[in-house]
């Protein structure tokens, strides 16, 4: 596979400079965007393999793209970027479909990898994120009816819990694979099972959680 | 011989909570949403409350009741367990039902103990319907606003043309009529309270159906402003925040564009603070105890700030602080110290989660680290600091370091309860 074929989506153009400057020579930059309705019309047309989605823009945001383009094109990857790490942004992205989060102080060669990731079909985990999801399937879940847990969904196995606690500890996915003795593409496997359970699982909680965490 | 129980939720259909409908709603949703619970029509459900309603009236007041006491659905709450929760309102609804029951007290003594089957399970409802006014959400309350704009007589709309106001006018006229020519026969080949409780029924009837559209005009204009006040103070509040902070930075940093460390370490400090009065509103109102979460993002800027360094802190749940904690707080402290001082590392990865069983505490960075076994063993900061701290709290310390991989502290505290 040669570059990836990136489209950008920022309503900052400050932001869309700088990034389009870091990522030049490194990737097939397609096209760009600084709203939604030109995005998902852009998108569609040019069907790239992953677009950098700024998650706070007016009109509905980079979740209105999400829901927009994936149900017409699957294909496409979506990698989300943004200042905020505020739960409820960051959930309801992934949950909408994303396979990624990064924030925007992400360094360059950090970003370049997430998109090869994203790209390659794997998922991309900021320590953050890997935090919050440690939270939402936290085993105080466990005031859900009996009946409503699915284990395949709800529940992480103790694997991927150890993985997602040395995301969350700072370790890249390759110290990751030297830390437990397994490959790097094991640990990629782990990391996108969790990511299918963010997505699949329908524990109210989770949507729930994220909106409370915003709260207080 | 023990009887088990049947599980609850059955295969194959999901377990509905019943919680009263917003969409299928006509006035408080509560038939809407058993219906949705057991699965069966509204106009089934309607039905049979009309029914009952006709039996003493206790459909209505059953009705009344599940408005009060099922929280609507998309909301946690029900407005019985509100009103609770607020002091003023529950008082305002208690003098209500004291003020009814006095009356009637009067009333019965009297010698008129004559009180129709319908009068208890509609005096009640009123009360509840009270209840309900004062205590529902925000949302609940312009649906019922709405509803009353839209009634067919005494709505807003209704106000305007000529026609429904000589109706209205006829109507609460003739309300007000029958309501005072009830009241008279008390004292006639009636008696009893009935007719009593019915005429002041009617009389109140006739008077709001004359005066509801001035009535909904003045509670349309007083919400109204009571919302644009609310939305210009919270801009004020905005912009009286944003001038103290955010102007202020930019102008460092414009002052100091030369010293790229001091640029960087201003915008991240803003950064922070403004995330943090976004997203994190009450941690100012906490921080006074102090959580352990709390206590942890003290120590993320307390190193941005005077090292220079990044600090990348993610915490998994929370919990109170005590002397252990605090101990395990100023033991990671060291460790970030170290890290941000030594290992040249430009960022710090901090992370800590709090179980039912232990708290651990994890300080990484990807610098130029030491070797372990070439450190003199009396080497204070390690050793006193961290490792001692934490033995002393019943915890453990342990260190991972390779050159030119990283530094990790692990810290590791039982919890007791």
């Amino acid at each position: 596979m040669g570059q990836p074929r990136v489209f950008l989506v920022d309503d900052h153009e400050l932001i869309l400079s700088g990034i389009r400057s870091e990522l030049a020579g490194s990737v097939d930059l397609v096209g760009e965007a600084d709203e939604v309705e030109a995005a998902i019309e852009m998108i569609l047309e040019r069907t790239p393999d992953v677009v950098l989605l700024d998650v706070h823009m007016p009109g509905g945001g980079g979740l209105a793209v999400l829901n927009a383009v994936s149900e017409k094109r699957p294909t496409i990857r979506f990698l989300a970027l943004s200042v905020s790490d505020a739960a409820e942004d960051v959930i309801s992205v992934i949950r909408a479909g994303a396979r990624g989060y990064v924030t925007k102080n992400i360094s360059g060669p950090d970003l370049l990898d997430a998109i090869y990731r994203v790209a390659a079909g794997d998922a991309v985990f900021s320590p953050r994120l890997a935090g919050f999801v440690l939270d939402a399937f936290s085993l105080e879940g466990v005031n859900l009816e009996a009946g409503d847990v699915d284990p395949e969904l709800d529940q992480l196995t103790p694997r991927e819990r150890q993985v997602l606690r040395l995301i969350a500890r700072g370790y890249s996915y390759r110290d990751i694979g030297t830390e437990l003795t397994i490959s790097t593409k094991t640990v990629e496997s782990h990391v996108s099972s969790v990511l299918r359970k963010l997505q699949l699982s329908n524990r109210h909680q989770l949507s729930h959680w994220a909106s409370e965490r915003h709260l207080n | 011989m023990a009887l088990t129980t049947p599980p609850r939720a059955v295969i194959g259909t999901t377990y509905r909570p019943y919680r009263r409908g917003v969409e299928n709603a006509i006035l408080g949703g509560v038939c809407g949403g058993l219906a949705i619970r057991l699965g069966v029509k509204e106009r089934t459900v309607r039905i049979l409350f009309s029914l009952l309603a006709l039996v003493a009236g206790l459909g209505v007041l059953l009705y009344m009741v599940l408005w009060l006491t099922r929280p609507r659905s998309g909301e946690d709450e029900a407005i019985g367990h509100r009103l609770l929760g607020r002091r003023r309102e529950l008082h305002r609804v208690l003098i209500g039902l004291i003020a009814i029951f006095a009356c009637l007290f009067v009333l019965l003594s009297h010698g008129l103990p004559n009180i129709g089957i319908y009068t208890w399970p509609l005096l009640l409802s009123l009360i509840a319907a009270f209840g309900v006014w004062r205590g529902a959400s925000s949302d609940e309350r312009r649906h019922l606003e709405e509803l009353i704009k839209s009634a067919p007589i005494i709505g807003a709309p209704a106000a305007r043309t000529r026609r429904s106001l000589w109706l209205r006018v006829i109507l609460g006229v003739v309300l007000v009529f029958i309501g005072l020519r009830t009241l008279r026969h008390v004292n006639g080949y009636w008696g009893g309270t009935t007719p009593i409780f019915y005429g002041i029924i009617l009389l109140v009837a006739g008077v709001l159906v004359l005066l509801a559209p001035w009535w909904l005009a003045t509670l349309n204009d007083l919400s109204g402003e009571r919302r644009a006040r609310v939305r210009v103070e919270e801009r004020a509040n905005v912009a009286a925040h944003l001038h103290d902070s955010v102007l202020q930075t930019l102008t460092l940093i414009e002052r100091a564009a030369g010293d790229e460390t001091a640029v960087t370490r201003l915008a991240r400090n803003q950064e922070r603070e403004l995330r943090q009065w976004l997203f994190e509103p009450d941690q100012d109102a906490q921080s006074g105890e102090g959580t352990f979460t709390s206590q942890l993002h003290a120590l993320e800027s307390e190193i941005e700030n005077d090292y220079g360094v990044k600090v990348e802190l993610v915490v998994v749940g929370d919990c109170a602080s005590d002397a252990d904690v605090l101990a395990l707080v100023a033991a990671g402290r060291e460790a970030a110290i170290n890290a941000a001082r030594w290992s040249d590392a430009s960022s710090i990865s901090v992370f800590a989660e709090v179980e039912p069983d232990a708290i651990t505490l994890f300080v990484r960075d990807r610098g130029k680290g030491f070797d372990v076994d070439a450190v003199p063993h009396d080497r204070r900061g390690i050793a006193l600091s961290i490792r001692q701290r934490m033995l002393q709290h019943g915890g453990t310390a342990s260190l991972k370091s390779a050159l030119e991989v990283g530094t990790e502290v692990q810290l590791c505290l039982p919890r007791k309860s």
